[in-house]
């Protein structure tokens, strides 16, 4: 009995010091890959040349025109974020009530009822389909989105807003979804037994035990998303993010400085709604 | 009402929970199922209320063979048995007014239920309400309730479906002696009133005992007796409970002229008192 236990033991020894040493030797070969290189970030040159850029910015460029452009760029930023994650929710939580077993083909929502077994595979198809464009949505970065909407609706903000909802949807939908399967029967069965609809139900005692994650996922993704809004200007998708580019592609350090000011605020301002929004209402 | 003849129901590879149940309860009957925990008991209001459906044998509601029920036709059927859950079974985050609308959902049509959330008929619900005794919690958020007026609640949604029987699973067992006779009593005298048929099942024996004119026995799967109150031997529940020490203990103390419930249960042949 002990003799086994310590072999056990010293196995388990060895495991850990595999997994160590593999985790180690992927550090290694990673860094090796992307050529990182300690001595250029933190040597004498390196250090010197980073101290010297941002002394560069200073100060901030006040003047009436740049602080104009910063607020409009800030409020189309905002904007983005908002209507981005607002078409996030809407084609994230349709997309997740297809994409619920439990409102499909199984669960309490089935029990004692008969599917055909080709209504049942119908179903089951509707969910994998619904499963796989939420990856699909979610694996394909916003950037990346944002690329394929300036191709498709030209410049400007509307490409940024159609980027960030369908990559947003794609991480709500599953997040939804798992909330959806995630809820407490008991409830559900009682509305069933009343002879209730499945839709009834689904609108009854489903969403309202749903709502307040649905709520706090949203919240968080809006949060996320200002932060991804001002980015995607770099591909010409709007906001802030498109003046930055052009600041920093002319040497306008003190435009840029401003800017990265108007991020600071505008995702300050967007933390601070959110979180009084969540107290607010959940 | 009900007639079931040699219903088994088997989950996946597990032991059969019902075997060989054979049943007739006619219309307007008060019945208290008794057994030790485990029993089937539960499985059983399950088949009864069509949640689930009998692995074999045949389960009529009225004539009419539920196997062949499905998709409008098994929701019609269940619309017209009301089921009262041991933990409620309420949606917590919504207000009282609601849950027991809920009780209508099995008429509505989709938009009349998405109407109802918005701008709830209170009215139909406060009539409920006043009928169970907590008429001021109409605006409370149901999750906020006791146990007590949870299960309260619950009986409001029942009485609001208007259902021709009444399945209460364990409807007390979560709330303290005192209420546990409250509850029992309204739901015998609601379902006196309007003549619906009322199938309990009950943890408390002395409940039972006192309050049905017929009790049901269930062990392991299979119906043990099925008899009026004053057939039910002390030997027949010591049978009926063996194994499971909780309730011996509870025939004990009934035994010993100590039960819970005082002298609003009268007392039972056999028994001390």
């Amino acid at each position: 009995m002990s003799d086994t236990r310590a072999t056990a033991g010293v196995g388990g020894a060895h495991w850990a010091w595999w997994t160590v040493a593999g985790f180690a030797a992927l550090v290694a070969w990673s860094a090796h890959g992307t050529r990182v290189d300690v001595g250029a970030l933190l040597g004498a040159e390196g250090l010197g040349q980073m101290t010297a850029y941002v002394a560069g910015l200073f100060p901030p460029d006040v003047s009436p025109p740049t602080l104009r452009d910063a607020a409009l760029g800030a409020f189309e930023t905002f904007a983005i974020s908002f209507v981005g994650s607002v078409l996030a929710v809407g084609l994230g939580f349709s997309l997740a009530l297809v994409a619920s077993r439990t409102v499909l083909y199984r669960g309490i929502l089935y029990a004692g009822e008969r599917l055909a077994p080709a209504g049942r595979a119908g179903r089951i198809g509707i969910y994998a389909l619904a499963r796989g464009s939420l990856n699909a949505l979610r694996t394909i970065p916003e950037i990346l989105w944002a690329l394929i909407f300036v191709f498709i609706v030209g410049l400007g903000p509307f490409a940024g807003v159609l980027a960030l909802g369908v990559h947003t949807a794609g991480v709500l939908g599953k997040l939804f979804a798992e909330v959806i399967e995630d809820i407490d029967p008991r409830p559900i069965e009682a509305l069933q037994a009343t002879g209730a609809s499945r839709l009834a139900i689904i609108v009854y005692g489903i969403l309202p035990q749903a709502a307040p994650q649905f709520l706090s996922y949203a919240l968080y993704r809006w949060e996320v998303n200002i932060r991804a809004a001002a980015v995607m200007g770099f591909v010409g998708a709007g906001g802030l993010g498109q003046r930055i580019h052009v600041a920093i592609s002319l040497f306008h350090e003190h435009q840029l400085l401003t800017l990265l000011l108007a991020i600071y605020v505008i995702v300050t301002v967007v933390d601070a709604l959110s979180a009084y929004l969540r107290a607010r209402l959940l | 009402m009900y007639a079931l003849s040699d219903v088994r129901k088997v989950f996946g590879n597990d032991a059969p929970a019902l075997d060989g149940v054979s049943l007739t309860v006619g219309r307007g009957e008060h019945v208290a199922f008794i057994g030790p925990s485990g029993a089937g008991k539960t499985t059983l209001f399950r088949l009864l209320n069509l949640t689930l459906r009998p692995t074999a044998g045949v389960l009529l509601i009225d004539g009419v063979d539920v196997a062949a029920l499905d998709g409008a036709g098994l929701r019609r059927a269940r619309r017209r048995i009301g089921t009262i859950y041991q933990q409620h079974n309420l949606v917590g985050r919504l207000r009282v007014v609601h849950n027991v609308l809920a009780g209508n959902l099995g008429r509505w049509s989709l938009s009349t239920a998405v109407a109802s959330l918005m701008r709830p008929r209170a009215a139909d619900a406060a009539r409920a309400l006043e009928q169970v005794g907590i008429p001021e919690k109409l605006w409370a958020r149901t999750d906020e309730l006791s146990g007590g007026q949870q299960q309260r609640v619950a009986i409001a949604r029942v009485l609001l479906q208007d259902p021709d029987v009444i399945l209460a699973d364990e409807p007390v067992s979560s709330v303290d002696p005192s209420l546990a006779l409250t509850i029992v009593t309204l739901l015998r005298d609601l379902s006196h009133q309007s003549r619906k048929t009322l199938l309990v099942n009950l943890h408390s024996v002395e409940l039972a005992l006192g309050y049905f004119p017929r009790i049901v026995g269930v062990r392991e799967g299979r119906i043990a007796f099925d008899l009026a109150p004053d057939e039910v031997t002390p030997e027949l529940l010591g049978a009926l409970y063996a194994g499971h020490s909780d309730a011996t203990r509870q025939l004990d103390r009934i035994h010993d002229g100590i039960g819970s419930y005082g002298t609003a249960c009268r007392p039972l042949p056999g028994f001390s008192k």
